[in-house]
């Protein structure tokens, strides 16, 4: 983890296949296909050691990406939570209001 | 030193980067540069390597920290 802190480590890592590595990963085939077509080549079937290469690249960031994110909503709840613990007044319990309570009543016009 | 003067050395350099009409070629795709393949495909097999050693390292990282192990 290079710009994450220690305290990140607690959290559990991103499976490999996860939802920035996977979009990246697109994104860098999309650049190499377009990197074909804009130089009059076949866009799927050439070049495909650029098109591995650009998607591993794609992969690499995005995988780095979800553990960053992961950490700054992790700091972001505990922030959250903190506060509230230490502001119970402002966080009352309510008493449940059952439907009849809430709903206007009906006057059926047929 | 007039400013025109410190340029004239960029001529040298200009040789590398600007391609002679005389011997240059259109790149052709039937003969492949076996070397930046091979670098292409040597440094995404790396990549891969390291992503999956990254991974591992830390998911035992994380089960030590919460005492999963």
């Amino acid at each position: 983890m290079g710009l994450l802190p220690d305290e990140a480590k607690v959290l559990p890592p991103p499976g490999i296949v996860n939802r920035n590595s996977v979009w990246f990963g697109l994104c860098g085939w999309a650049t190499a296909m377009l990197h074909n077509s804009l130089n009059r080549r076949p866009a799927l079937k050439a070049g495909v050691h650029r098109q591995a290469l650009f998607i591993t690249i794609g992969w690499f960031i995005g995988y780095h990406l979800t553990k960053f994110e992961n950490y700054k909503y992790a700091t972001l709840d505990r922030d959250m939570n903190e506060y509230i613990r230490l502001h119970p007044e402002q966080f009352p319990e309510k008493a449940p209001k059952t439907f009849a309570e809430i709903v206007e009543p009906f006057h059926p016009i047929r | 030193m007039p400013l025109g003067r410190l340029f004239l050395r960029t001529s040298t350099v200009n040789r590398m980067v600007s391609r002679n009409s005389f011997i240059a070629s259109k790149p052709d795709p039937s003969k492949p540069n076996m070397l930046r393949v091979g670098l292409a495909f040597g440094s995404t097999a790396v990549l891969w390597a390291l992503l999956f050693k990254q991974h591992s390292t830390d998911l035992h990282e994380y089960k030590t920290r919460n005492g999963l192990e």
